[in-house]
């Protein structure tokens, strides 16, 4: 990331590559891949072999990290996949809108209003139900690939 | 019973008509739920018995009769208790009348209901019967036996008696809430008194119908009798006889065979032996029994063409299994004659069955024309039954007697004939001669595992040896032949899956078998790939076809199971075939042995070679190589033996030879030059497979597991690794080259490991630091760096960086876990030099759970390992440290939710949680233990440091990230309930200075604990509370505060009391034990916890104990609950100290108390 692009909030299309290409044979279960276009996380690693004298492959089975669809791959274990760039940065919640975003506030004092909420109503209302009492809370925002989504929440207010 | 009235008449063909229309509605699954309601309450209701007679014998429907069968057992067995003895008798009468009455029955089912019925009221009441009440059912069963009834009656007494038997014998009884005990003395009784009464009573039934069967062509009614008699005999031999073989020691058998057949014999497990004791003799040996069974199944074999009887008919299935039970017979049921008895009995049996299986090319080729092969493999049954109880010698000298040739040629020529079978089917699926391949090769097993060190009394007779050779040469063939063609089905993914552990099993089969007859098979073994090596060299150049590699990786599995033993940890010996048999060639380089190891490893490092490599060398058939030599290499480079030579008892002529050739083999692959070339071989392909095959996971895989790790295990091995250029050239590469950065990281963590590990072996404790310096320098410089840049916070997360940071974790990991005594200097100042970086780290992936595990695990075998040997300063610099640590982490997760879609992402999230905490727990733990182990020189409190309180306060920053959910994880839980209560016994003075809200925290826990399921963690939770409770009580005898406020009570700010903790335990450690139910296993635990509690608090014990009294109604419970709370305290002559005797002696008052 240079300097330039940093000054931008939106970390859409800041990423200067939101990939990084790494041996397949390297990726482990719980980390990241990139499978059909889109961000995992892999939950399942197995090796099997090409032909009974040929190469190892690797087959991967992730989880979309923003939709949490299911996908799987298979890769020869000595070619490059696609890793993606995950970042996550931490926002204090100023406040939830009636339209469905909600206000973040930035580490240098600026305010990030362009997060959607989930639409899921469980996590919905685990966000909003906190909020409502009056707790201090952190939202992590996990992005990568030009997408981000609240993905953690965290309650620091005095005990 | 009397007749019921008109009135009751009426009343139980109501409840008849009901339980009937229940079972019919049943049947149409009409109204299910309703109908079973009926039938569970028929199945409740206090003395059901006459309305179920009544169903019984007047019903239409046979379920409703099955389901009133069922009624009578479960109501009779839950009222037992209360039921007069003349009830108790009439109810087992009616049921045995009954059956007998309605022998001819057409619904089978119901009799046999009714007839187990019976015998588990006879077991039940097994106890409180006289002899003659007992003498009087039998006698009704008896005259039923005898066939004076007729046929179906017969067959219904066999059948009870067979119900009986499996009701009294412990595998196959059905529960009765009763207590072990009670089994047991039935099992007992049963053996002693009555088990061969019935085995003549069956066996003369069996006899009686014999000739009827013999002589009629058509099947009988008095085959079913038969069959039931041979059933009944079969299941009484298999009993677990217990009390009559071992009565009598002096008449235990000296016949060699008893000896192998301990419990721990490896020998013993696949086959049960059968050693009902010498009581048994007269009717199983002496009598002509196993003549008469023997005839009758050559007169069954006869019929087999005649209609109603067949191969696999019934009563042909019971005869060969009876048969294959008196295989197994042994034990002190035969004289003491040498043998003698028992090898008759063998002999009888194997000339009764011998044409079963032989001639084997004609038994072969008729079951491949459509033969049943039952009966075939029950022969191979038969062989191995036999090898089981006999020697190798034994076993070839019983055949001789009738053939011209010995058992093992029959076996030998037996299992070619499988095999070539087995070669010419292709299919799949398992046919028979799998079955019998199977059984044939543990028939082998059985007779040449060394059931002792000396491993002499397997060895073959001379025959024997080559048969085994022969076998040996077919079965590589078949190997062979078996890959070839397996390779013409494209790739199936689950063979390729069972590679090398999978065939393991059959593989060292196999290697017995050529052990057996070693000068043939290793001749073999080095033509074969002799052959195979010349033809790869004349194919140079061209594609090879995987036919020959896959040939070759055979070879390499066999020759290495044959030549080898697996380890299993310890450094295995030569096997003993190889050490005595080529006793006589004393040159070297010409032992077949030798020979066939050095054109392997000339193979092998061909692979060297880059166009080679490419060639020949897939990674498949690397894994063989690697494989190889490492089971290799563990018994025979630079073995650590010393030769003993003039040993006074080993000094004969033939002696002296073998050890001059295990010392020549031995000596050739030792510390000299060859040994020395070879190791460097195999360092140098090592360095291949690491780098050579990106992404061969499973190739490095053993190479680094079985290959690396094995050498540095032996310490004189390491001492010449780093005299190797291909060893220090391997530590360099994995200082600097990239693509060892590539490997999977825990490949890398455990090369690590290994390069650490091979480190100490050098010559002076300086040098092994220095080198470890120069292993791990790159490891710190990279975490320094990166940790140190000033946008460490926004490339951190780019995934090369992610990775880059895992794997310098890893190495990190592996170099601290392999810290010993005199390298832990170096690992000590590796870890300090890195302590700031990993706080870094773990600040900036506190969101990157995989990285924050690998930090937390690097930490924990860190600290684990140098805990013992610190000194003061340095301890208190590590725990500071680790404080660090633990804060950090509990600041970033405590309290945090994470919010995902994906169900399997959420439960992925709570295990990665569960496993960090793990890692904290072991970490406190290693901390705990530095106040049991300590080398340092001087008392770490010099520099205040008071581990208890450490570990406190590491306790109270971790138990708030402990919820209820992730005490699920078993694991987790233990380990975190043995490190409280760990603390709360070595340590309760400390708690006595906790703050109050610390201390109320860890009395929650505790609390949550002894209600927990698992009882080891409630008994750590009772042993916790004997702790605090004991230290109250003696703290305060003498006049100190003990646990203070804590104990007393204390007015919390709503200015409610609140009761002390002791109290509060006593409390719920009485309702515990007075209401709920625990497992029998906790009373002395309970009782240690319970004494202290009661002694600290005797005024509220005795509140306790009046409530309780006064709110039981019921005037007798009362009275015995009175005298129950009483003895507990008071009698024993209980004291009111805490020492030992005190302690068993209320233990005992407990037991007792639990009883009424």
């Amino acid at each position: 990331m240079s300097d330039e692009e940093h000054h931008f909030e939106s970390k859409a299309d800041a990423g200067a590559s939101k990939t990084y290409p790494q041996q397949a044979g390297t990726i482990r279960k719980n980390g990241y891949i990139v499978i059909k276009g889109r961000p995992c996380k892999v939950v399942e690693v197995s090796t099997s072999k090409t032909g009974k004298h040929g190469h190892a492959k690797c087959h991967f089975v992730g989880i979309d990290i923003f939709t949490a669809k299911k996908l799987e791959d298979i890769v020869p274990s000595s070619h490059n996949c696609d890793v993606p760039h995950v970042n996550r940065t931490d926002y204090q919640l100023i406040d939830i809108s009636e339209d469905g975003f909600v206000s973040l506030l930035t580490e240098n004092g600026n305010t990030k209003d362009d997060l959607r909420l989930p639409t899921d109503e469980n996590l919905l209302s685990q966000i909003k139900d906190g909020f409502g009492e009056g707790k201090d809370l952190v939202v992590s925002v996990m992005s990568a690939m030009g997408e981000e989504q609240i993905c953690a929440l965290k309650d620091i207010g005095p005990k | 019973m009397q007749g019921p009235g008109s009135n009751g008449l009426a009343q139980l063909q109501a409840t008849m008509h009901a339980v009937e229309l229940a079972c019919t509605s049943i049947q149409m699954h009409i109204n299910p739920a309703a109908a079973e309601a009926t039938l569970l309450s028929l199945r409740s209701t206090p003395q059901p018995y006459q309305a179920c007679q009544f169903i019984l014998e007047n019903s239409q429907v046979p379920i409703a009769r099955f389901q009133a069968a069922a009624a009578i057992r479960d109501a009779a067995i839950r009222e037992w208790g209360f039921l007069i003895a003349d009830d108790k008798r009439s109810l087992i009468s009616f049921c045995l009348c009954f059956v007998m009455q309605h022998a001819s029955s057409p619904e089978g089912y119901v009799l046999a209901k009714v007839s187990s019925v019976a015998a588990q009221l006879m077991k039940r009441g097994w106890l409180d019967f006289t002899a003659v009440e007992k003498e009087a059912f039998f006698n009704q069963v008896n005259q039923a036996i005898l066939g004076i009834h007729g046929i179906d009656v017969q067959f219904i007494g066999v059948n009870f008696l067979e119900s009986l038997v499996s009701e009294f014998s412990p595998s196959t009884s059905s529960a009765m809430g009763l207590p072990r005990e009670f089994h047991e003395q039935c099992w007992r009784s049963l053996e002693i008194d009555f088990l061969k009464t019935f085995y003549t009573w069956a066996r003369n039934a069996a006899i009686s119908v014999t000739n009827r069967i013999i002589e009629s062509n058509s099947e009988v009614p008095e085959v079913k009798v038969c069959n039931a008699a041979l059933r009944l005999m079969l299941q009484i031999l298999n009993w677990d006889f217990r009390y009559n073989s071992n009565s009598t020691k002096s008449s235990i058998n000296v016949f060699s065979a008893v000896a192998r057949h301990d419990t721990d014999s490896p020998r013993g497990s696949e086959c049960t032996l059968v050693q009902p004791g010498p009581a048994w003799r007269d009717v199983l040996i002496s009598s002509g029994h196993i003549g008469w069974l023997l005839s009758l199944y050559a007169a069954l074999r006869q019929k087999f063409s005649c209609e109603g009887y067949w191969i696999d008919c019934p009563i042909a299935v019971s005869a060969r299994k009876l048969i294959l039970q008196f295989c197994s017979l042994t034990g002190t049921i035969f004289l003491s004659d040498n043998g003698k008895m028992h090898e008759h009995h063998l002999l009888q049996l194997l000339s009764g069955m011998i044409d079963w299986i032989d001639p084997p090319d004609t038994v072969s080729k008729s079951i491949e024309c459509g033969k049943s092969e039952s009966e075939m493999l029950d022969g191979c049954r038969a062989l191995l039954a036999i090898a089981n109880v006999t020697t190798p010698f034994v076993f070839d000298q019983l055949l001789k007697s009738i053939r011209p040739f010995g058992a093992l040629t029959l076996l030998s020529t037996l299992m070619c004939e499988v095999i070539k079978a087995l070669m010419m089917s292709n299919t799949e699926e398992e046919t028979w001669s799998w079955v019998a391949r199977d059984i044939l090769l543990d028939t082998w097993t059985a007779l040449l595992v060394p059931f002792d060190s000396s491993g002499g009394k397997s060895m073959l007779p001379p025959e024997g040896v080559n048969a085994a050779g022969n076998l040996f040469a077919l079965i590589v063939e078949s190997e062979l032949k078996a890959v070839s063609s397996a390779l013409t089905d494209d790739d199936d993914d689950d063979y390729l899956h069972t590679s090398i552990s999978a065939m393991d099993e059959r593989l060292s089969s196999y290697a017995l078998i050529a052990r057996g007859a070693i000068h043939v098979a290793i001749p073999l073994l080095t033509r074969l790939f002799s052959e195979r090596f010349v033809r790869l060299d004349q194919g140079r150049g061209v594609i090879y076809p995987t036919e020959i590699l896959e040939e070759v990786y055979s070879l390499l599995l066999i020759a290495g199971h044959v030549v080898a033993d697996e380890g299993e940890g310890e450094t295995p010996l030569v096997p003993y075939a190889i050490q005595t048999y080529f006793a006589d060639n004393i040159e070297a380089d010409k032992h077949p042995v030798i020979v066939l190891s050095s054109s392997i490893i000339r193979f092998a490092e061909k692979s060297l070679d880059a166009e080679l490599r490419a060639l020949v060398f897939s990674p498949r058939l690397m894994e063989a190589v690697v494989w190889f030599l490492a089971r290799w290499s563990h018994t025979y480079l630079m073995h650590p033996e010393e030769i003993k030579e003039g040993n006074s008892a080993h000094d004969q002529d033939h002696q002296l030879r073998l050890l001059q050739t295990r010392k020549g083999l031995l000596n050739f692959f030792g510390e000299g030059i060859q040994g020395r070339l070879v190791l460097d071989i195999i360092v140098r392909i090592s360095i291949t497979t690491l780098m050579s095959y990106p992404g061969e996971k499973n190739l490095q895989a053993l190479t680094c597991y079985r290959l690396l790790h094995a050498l540095v295990q032996h310490k004189h091995i390491c001492v010449h690794l780093f005299s190797l250029d291909s060893w220090r050239n391997l530590a360099h590469a994995f200082a600097n080259e990239k693509s060892l950065l590539l490997l999977n990281t825990a490949h890398q963590r455990s090369l690590a490991q290994t390069l650490v590990h091979s480190a100490s072996g050098l010559m002076n404790s300086d040098a092994s630091n220095l080198c470890i310096r120069d292993l791990v320098g790159h490891m710190v410089t990279c975490l320094g760096e990166l940790s140190g840049k000033d946008d460490f916070k926004i490339v951190a997360q780019q995934p090369d960086i992610i990775l880059m940071v895992s794997c310098m974790l890893e190495r990190l990991r592996g170099a601290a876990s392999a810290s010993e005594p005199r390298t832990q200097k170096a690992i000590y100042e590796l870890g300090l030099s890195v302590m700031n970086p990993v706080l870094v780290l773990l600040e900036v992936y506190k969101h990157e759970s995989a990285v924050v595990y690998l930090l937390l695990k690097f930490v924990v075998a860190w600290v684990n390992g140098q805990i013992a040997f610190l000194e003061a300063g340095e301890t208190a610099v590590v725990v500071d440290f680790c404080m660090r640590l633990l804060q950090l982490y509990s600041s970033h997760n405590i309290g945090k939710i994470s919010l995902s879609l994906s169900s399997s992402l959420l439960s992925e999230a709570k295990t990665e949680k569960y496993k960090d905490l793990r890692a904290l727990l072991q970490l406190l733990s290693s901390l705990c233990s530095k106040d049991l182990i300590d080398f340092s020189s001087d008392s770490i409190e010099t520099q205040g440091t008071d581990i208890s309180q450490v570990v406190y306060f590491g306790l109270h920053i971790v138990t708030p990230l402990i919820s209820l959910d992730l005490l699920k994880y078993p694991k987790l839980c233990h380990d975190f309930f043995s490190l409280l209560s760990h603390l709360l016994e070595v340590y309760p003075d400390t708690v006595a200075q906790l703050n109050s809200e610390a201390f109320a925290h860890i009395l929650g826990t505790l609390d949550f604990g002894l209600h927990h399921q698992d009882t080891e963690v409630v008994d750590m939770c009772l042993r916790a509370l004997k702790a605090l409770a004991s230290y109250h009580y003696n703290e305060t005898g003498s006049g100190r505060t003990g646990l203070g406020l804590h104990a007393s009570g204390i007015m919390d700010p709503g200015g409610n009391f609140q009761e002390g903790i002791l109290s509060r335990f006593l409390h719920s450690l009485l309702q515990l034990l007075l209401f709920e139910d625990y497992s029998p296993d906790l009373v002395s635990s309970a009782a240690d916890a319970l004494l202290p509690l009661i002694l600290c608090e005797q005024g509220l014990y005795q509140r306790l104990g009046k409530e309780l009294l006064e709110r039981q109604t019921n005037p007798t419970l009362k009275s015995r609950l009175a005298n129950a709370l009483e003895s507990l305290t008071s009698t024993n002559q209980l004291s009111s100290t805490l020492d030992r005797i005190n302690y068993q002696r209320f233990r005992k008052n407990l037991i007792w108390y639990r009883r009424f």
